[in-house]
């Protein structure tokens, strides 16, 4: 007995000892570790600060003609970073009323102005949401020193959303002249004055009159293999060519394609994928189809200061694109409409409203729409757009008069129907689903009601998928495998009963 | 049954009228702003007014140079006034607003001047130092602002002051953008600017800024030594002339100059000096055998002097070399100079010693009371024969098949 308590004893002794060294070890490791951070000479001299970009307004610099010193390009560039970074964090600020690196870009006398209005905006429960879409800056000064800039921001286009009390209460866009004084302090060229020369209420004046678009027979595309992700490493030409014989062949003049913003790289987008866009419209040229082109899809944040990212998207898109012959229209988004619940009606319509202008002053020669998800929609903004386009999955019997209760709000525009199909799926999930022969029905109905109000149409779509990414109708299975029976031709590639319809009654 | 109907008109009624009395309601609100003016002076206090009727659940938007407020209205029946905060109406510029009401929508704007009196001057100088020449320039950029920090108004006058040697003068120029600037520029002499700047009768601080001597220009060289001999003991001091711009400025203090040596072999040595009052100075000591010496030197990039020569006499004409009887102990000397008087101390002397053609070793000492002494170890040279060769101030002596036991 008192030898087993005497090992317990013994074996004790020997795990406190073994713990006790281990505490020691790690502790002087802790202290040695800790004594190695902070010190670490790439923070110190910022080499690892990584670009990322936050805020790309347009700019456009006035022909350098200042005052004072010549400049080169590369200060005009790093003046040209700062006062945008300015603006950025200035609106961060207003947005959360909070000084979070206000110091770096205003000097001290002119950071206290900011944090003035930031009181005045705390104490009132404001808080302003703010971009800038437009710079026309000219540079006025440069000092012989090279410490001192002087320039003039001209038509500055704000848009600000005003809340109180986190409701918003008011919209407001504001064209403005600045005059800006920049320091070079600490390596950051710093805002010493601002002054506002000039300010009016800014409403894009009535553009041209509405684009006048020809007929349009046409079909939603994806690939067959891999749907909602086309482009990339599985961009796959000779699959695109013959799919397109097959839309030409079947009597077709028109696809739409859709830009995904995320893939595409959002503000700095993927040269090679903008590559293969333009093979795309090279194939579609050659076999005499037009394409309409869906920007931003799968976008969704549209969060103010985020504005000009998708400006920076949609210009690289739009100018890369806007000289090909087999480009039709620009569909500004797809199923918009789908985010107003989550984001805010007016936060989605606004940005909606700006980006058409947008796409519209990168390429005035193609008409622009929008694709709404259902008819109600199809109102929104009517006004701006050249054609109204909506899509159609409800009752067959019902567009008829959907139709034409839209033709009648909207007299002066064409009304495409820019997505309609019905699912061909029966089974474990749907057992009541439609058959193939029901889906032909349908398609022949519809060919009907189209030819009637003569009205221009894109089918969904060519192919049944073997897929279904769960971005697009989410995880569950009832969803997902309705989703993948819409197609004309099934996966083998065997037409369906529906394809008799494609293009005609 | 016509209590039915009865019924059902009273709420008809009733249901019309309410729609009625909110169509009014709406209909009613209305807004007009009073304010006239339209220019203000930055620090005013600005108060909007507007006449209303209807709803008085509103707000004022406004936005001045920096950032935008929402203010609440202070509304008594007929009147709303909201008070533009001061730190808002206290900077110059363009306060644009708007009331954001639920149905009209009025807008305007006024414009915020700065102060016309003055408090600060804020001037930047550079670049602080500049070139005698009348090219170079440094500027001078003032930026006037009243006591609001708000840049003062454009073509307010900027005197600018300056004094260099006996001049003085001043000169205007207007603002324009918020600042006015002139670039002053150097004049063939050196020396020192002062700078200052009047605005609205306030004067700024003194500035100064440096005219420095433009690059030096050739100049020429001289040595100076107590004789001729190569003793290998005395210096030779090698001197430049005052050096100068193409103004006849002394080049500044510091000018770095470098004096290239050539030996008559052609090898090259290599001294340096800093100017001060335009001469650079530097020494070398003298070869302690026959030379001559050629002598340029240089301000590397931008001027170079005259070649010079030295020659330098022989100092020691001979010397005397002593075996001990087993000749392992040499003493050499006494070493005399040019006039017969001991070397002085440190004189190099070198022993050579070679077996079978091979150098086996090299012993230098220097002299000591013009003498030097060398003993060979038994075990570092045992017996044997040997040449050993003594160089002494560029005078060789060898000593051939020395046997040693």
């Amino acid at each position: 007995m008192s030898k087993t308590n005497t090992n317990i004893l013994r074996s004790l002794l020997l795990l406190s000892y073994v713990i006790i060294i281990t505490l020691v070890i790690y502790g002087f490791g802790a202290l040695y570790s800790y004594l190695n951070t902070g010190a670490d000479r790439s923070k110190m001299l910022h080499t690892e600060v990584k670009q990322v970009d936050q805020y790309l307004p347009e700019l456009q610099w006035a022909p350098l003609d200042n005052e004072g010193r010549p400049i080169d390009e590369q200060t005009l560039s790093k003046i040209e970073n700062d006062y945008l970074d300015a603006w950025y964090v200035k609106y961060v600020a207003y947005k959360t009323n909070t000084k979070q690196g206000i110091d770096d870009y205003y000097t001290k006398s002119a950071r206290a102005n900011i944090f003035n209005i930031i009181a005045i905006n705390t104490e009132n429960k404001t808080t302003i949401e703010a971009t800038t879409l437009e710079h026309h800056p000219s540079l006025e000064f440069f000092s012989e020193d090279g410490q001192l800039a002087v320039l003039t921001d001209h038509d500055v286009i704000e848009f600000k959303r005003i809340y109180k009390s986190e409701k918003l209460i008011t919209e407001v866009t504001e064209k403005s002249s600045y005059k800006v004084t920049l320091l070079l302090e600490d390596g950051f060229w710093r805002i010493r004055h601002l002054v506002k020369i000039d300010s009016e209420p800014y409403a894009k004046e009535k553009g041209n009159p509405p684009i006048k678009i020809s007929k349009i027979t046409g079909i939603n595309y994806y690939p067959q293999v891999n749907p909602w992700d086309m482009f990339g490493d599985s961009f796959d030409t000779k699959i695109i060519t013959a799919d397109f014989d097959i839309i030409r062949d079947s009597g077709l003049n028109s696809i739409r394609v859709f830009v995904p913003y995320d893939s595409f790289g959002k503000s700095s987008v993927d040269s090679t994928q903008l590559d293969q866009f333009l093979k795309l419209l090279d194939i579609a040229e050659a076999k005499n189809l037009k394409v309409m082109v869906t920007l931003f899809d799968f976008y969704g944040d549209y969060s103010v200061l985020d504005w000009t990212l998708t400006q920076r998207h949609a210009k690289v898109i739009v100018n890369a694109l806007k000289d090909h012959k087999a480009l039709s229209f620009w569909d500004i988004k797809n199923e918009p409409n789908l985010d107003f619940e989550s984001r805010g009606e007016k936060l989605v319509t606004a940005w909606l409203d700006k980006m058409i202008d947008f796409v519209k002053s990168q390429d005035p020669n193609h008409a622009v729409t929008i694709g709404w998800s259902n008819a109600q929609s199809a109102n929104i903004l009517k006004d701006k757009l050249d054609f109204v386009s909506f899509h159609y999955y409800e009752a067959l019997e019902e567009l008829d008069a959907t139709y034409r209760a839209l033709k009648t709000k909207i007299p002066d525009k064409p009304v495409v129907i820019s997505e309609y199909g019905v699912s061909s799926y029966s089974g474990l999930w749907n057992p009541f689903g439609n058959s193939e022969d029901d889906q032909a029905a349908y398609h022949k109905t519809i060919q009907s009601v189209f030819t009637k109000n003569d009205i221009p149409f894109m089918s969904w779509t060519l192919y049944d998928f073997d897929k279904i990414p769960k971005e697009v109708v989410g995880r569950l299975p009832w969803r997902q495998n309705a989703q993948k029976h819409f197609g004309f031709i099934d996966e083998n590639g065997i037409q369906k009963p529906s394809f008799k319809f494609i293009s005609k009654e | 049954m016509t209590l039915k109907y009865l019924y059902i008109s009273i709420l008809c009624i009733l249901l019309i009228s309410t729609t009625v009395a909110l169509q009014i309601s709406e209909a009613s609100s209305y807004y007009k702003s009073l304010s006239k003016q339209s220019t203000f002076t930055a620090g005013d206090t600005i108060e909007l007014k507007f006449l209303f009727s209807g709803n008085a659940d509103v707000y004022l938007y406004c936005s001045n140079s920096y950032g935008s407020v929402v203010l609440n209205p202070i509304a008594t029946n007929t009147k709303l006034s909201f008070s533009i905060p001061k730190s808002v109406s206290k900077k110059s510029g363009i306060l644009n607003w708007q009331l954001i009401s639920d149905k009209t929508e009025v807008t305007g704007q006024v414009n915020i001047k700065p102060k016309t009196s003055i408090k600060t001057i804020e001037s930047y100088l550079g670049p602080p130092s500049i070139e005698a020449g009348g090219t170079d320039f440094t500027m001078l950029v003032i930026i006037p602002t009243d006591d609001l920090d708000n840049p003062l108004i454009d073509s307010t006058k900027v005197e600018i002051k300056r004094q260099f040697l006996v001049n003085q003068n001043t000169s205007d120029v207007f603002t324009e953008h918020g600042f006015g600037y002139r670039n002053i520029y150097s004049e063939t002499k050196s020396g020192r600017i002062l700078i200052s700047s009047e605005v609205l009768e306030l004067n700024s601080k003194e500035y100064d800024v440096n005219v420095v001597p433009a690059i030096p220009t050739n100049f020429e060289i001289n040595a100076e030594r107590i004789h001729d001999y190569a003793d290998g003991n005395q210096i030779t001091t090698f001197k430049t002339t005052v050096i100068k711009d193409r103004y006849c400025n002394n080049v500044s203090d510091g000018t770095f100059v470098t004096f290239f040596i050539t030996n008559k072999d052609g090898y090259k040595s290599k001294t340096s000096g800093l100017t001060i009052n335009g001469i650079a100075v530097a020494e070398l000591l003298h070869p302690d055998h026959e030379e001559q010496w050629s002598i340029k030197a240089y301000v590397e990039g931008m001027a170079n002097s005259n070649k010079i020569e030295l020659d330098y006499k022989q100092a020691i004409s001979d010397f005397d070399v002593v075996f001990s009887e087993d000749k392992r102990t040499i003493n050499i000397g006494p070493l005399k100079s040019f006039m017969s008087q001991r070397a002085p101390d440190g004189l190099q002397v070198n022993l050579l010693i070679y077996k079978d053609g091979l150098l086996q070793e090299q012993f230098i000492e220097s002299s000591f009371n013009g003498k030097t002494k060398f003993h060979l170890n038994t075990d570092r040279f045992p017996k044997g024969n040997y040449n050993l060769e003594i160089k002494v101030a560029g005078m060789t002596k060898t000593f051939s098949d020395m046997s040693y036991e």
